[in-house]
């Protein structure tokens, strides 16, 4: 009994020390030549820090490694739907995709000024709570209580709102579906006000 | 550490099939051998990966697995390997009915191995004590009845058997105890022991909640 209690503690010891497993894998790539890059061919949708001008191209300061270089394949792949990205992607070598995906992880995502404050508390709610009648897990789960994501769940702190609802759009219609079902069934099961309040919440996010 | 839990876990995959010879009613044989739960019960288990795997959790069951009082998620932290492994490949095969959980547990989302990880790393965290529990007007009740019908199998502290995979029942939430009760009782769970549906079908719903309180106030004992 006082042995496996030993190891009990000994094991929990374990899990609080031991960085997260993906967290292990060394990013490769130069994010300086990412940046000489972006500074060609991404600035005018997406902004030299990732911070784009416009609304309508999401931020990708910020975004973990993985992530971008998981995006960028599928767009290449066509595995993600964008008229706009999907050509643009498939011309990049793969050097340049481990590149910009090091050069995007080492900026920093600025919050949106234009939330509506009136929708707030309902966003905050969904994103640390979910709705359980529904069955809409908190965002948080995920997504970080922060809103920071890892490698296997974006970042969302910080994005347009613009952005998160034509995202969520594009789940709930089936049409984005690089994300093992999950963000679909979520989708669905949120109702129009709630996507508004939620993305204004992550925009918020600082 | 890993020694332990792969002895555990043979021993179980044994017993459990043994055990499922007494759990027949009709056709239906409780707890099957399965070759998805069979791969996850023999995976060398890595709780570090299921602490990363349990990601896709957190927003139902919460971070520290202690699960929601009012929304009848069940707590899940220190509940049996064994047990955790059965209910989410149960899960999977349409033995048991989830649908809110179903698409976060499917096989596009989790190997047979991350369930192992998981179940692993959920059964080392401590059981939260401050769960939900009923109103306290019937625990004398309760308690009579749970001495009588239910410690052989849950045990005094609530406490299950692993091997035999029997769940903890100890501090679990009062109404997720009560509507898993009900639907024992009326046959809505498909997975459940047929011996256990006998012992509880002719109760009613006060003795259901009088079962319910006293079981989640029921505190495991610390060392075990
Ligand atoms: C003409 C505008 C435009 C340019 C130029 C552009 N993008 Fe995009 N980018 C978009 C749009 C629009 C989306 C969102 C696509 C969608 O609707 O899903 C996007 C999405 C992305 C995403 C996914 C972001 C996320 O959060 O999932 C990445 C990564 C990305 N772009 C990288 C790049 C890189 C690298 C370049 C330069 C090589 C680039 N983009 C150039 C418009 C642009
Ligand atoms: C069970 C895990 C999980 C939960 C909970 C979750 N998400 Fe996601 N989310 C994902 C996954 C997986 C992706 C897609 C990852 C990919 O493309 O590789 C994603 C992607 C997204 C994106 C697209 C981000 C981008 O940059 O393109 C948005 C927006 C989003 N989620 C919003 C939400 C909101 C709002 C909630 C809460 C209501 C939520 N998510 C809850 C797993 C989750
Ligand atoms: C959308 C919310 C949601 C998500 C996400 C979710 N669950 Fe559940 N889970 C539930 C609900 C609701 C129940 C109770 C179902 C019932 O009433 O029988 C449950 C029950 C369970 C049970 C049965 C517990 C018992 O005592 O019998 C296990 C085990 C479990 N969940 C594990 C998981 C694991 C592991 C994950 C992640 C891989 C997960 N759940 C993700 C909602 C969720
Ligand atoms: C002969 C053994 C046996 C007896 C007696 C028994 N149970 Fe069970 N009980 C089980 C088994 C096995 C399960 C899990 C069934 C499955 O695999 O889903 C279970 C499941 C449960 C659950 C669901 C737990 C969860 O996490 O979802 C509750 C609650 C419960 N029992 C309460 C009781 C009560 C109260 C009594 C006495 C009135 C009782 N049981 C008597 C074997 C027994």
């Amino acid at each position: 009994m006082n042995g496996d209690k030993f190891r009990k503690i000994a094991a929990l010891a374990l899990l609080g020390a031991l960085p997260a497993a993906s967290a292990l894998a060394q990013p490769v790539g130069d994010a300086a030549r990412g940046r000489e890059l972006v500074e060609q061919n991404c600035i005018a949708c997406h902004g030299v820090d990732g911070n784009g001008p416009v609304p309508s191209f999401p931020k990708v300061a910020g975004l973990h490694y993985e992530y971008t270089i998981k995006q960028l394949h599928e767009f290449q792949g066509k595995r993600r739907p964008s008229e706009i990205m999907q050509p643009i992607a498939a011309v990049l070598t793969e050097q340049q995709v481990q590149d910009v995906a090091l050069y995007f992880a080492s900026q920093r995502a600025v919050p949106v000024d234009t939330v509506d404050a009136s929708l707030l508390p309902l966003g905050r709610k969904l994103y640390e709570d979910g709705n359980s009648d529904s069955g809409v897990p908190a965002c948080a789960g995920c997504h970080g209580t922060e809103g920071r994501g890892n490698a296997r769940f974006p970042r969302l702190a910080g994005q347009f709102q613009e952005y998160v609802v034509a995202q969520i759009q594009q789940f709930a219609e089936g049409k984005r579906t690089n994300d093992k079902r999950m963000m679909q069934v979520i989708a669905n099961r949120l109702t129009a006000e709630e996507v508004q309040a939620v993305a204004h919440y992550i925009a918020s996010m600082p | 550490m890993k020694r332990f839990l792969i002895v555990a876990l043979t021993g179980a995959v044994l017993s459990g099939a043994a055990l499922a010879q007494q759990g027949k009613a009709g056709d239906y044989v409780w707890n099957a051998p399965d070759p998805e739960k069979d791969r996850a019960l023999a995976h060398k288990a890595d709780p570090v990966a299921g602490k990363v795997a349990y990601e896709v959790c957190r927003g139902c069951h919460r971070a520290d697995a202690s699960g929601r009082a009012d929304a009848i998620y069940p707590q899940l932290a220190g509940q049996h390997t064994t047990v955790l492994i059965k209910q989410l490949v149960d899960v999977r095969a349409g033995r048991r009915h989830n649908p809110k959980m179903e698409p976060f547990v499917s096989a596009e989302v989790l190997s047979a191995e991350d369930i192992g990880n998981i179940a692993s790393y959920l059964a080392l965290l401590p059981t939260p004590t401050n769960n939900g529990k009923g109103d306290g007007s019937k625990l004398a009740l309760g308690e009579r009845l749970y001495r009588e019908n239910c410690v052989r199998c849950h045990g005094n502290y609530g406490e299950g058997s692993a091997q035999a995979f029997y769940p903890v029942v100890a501090s679990q939430h009062y109404e997720y105890l009560f509507k898993e009760l009900q639907m024992i009782r009326d046959g809505e769970r498909r997975n459940s022991y047929p011996e256990m549906v006998q012992v509880i079908k002719g109760y009613g719903d006060d003795e259901l909640r009088a079962l319910s309180d006293y079981m989640s106030r029921l505190v495991l004992p610390a060392n075990r």
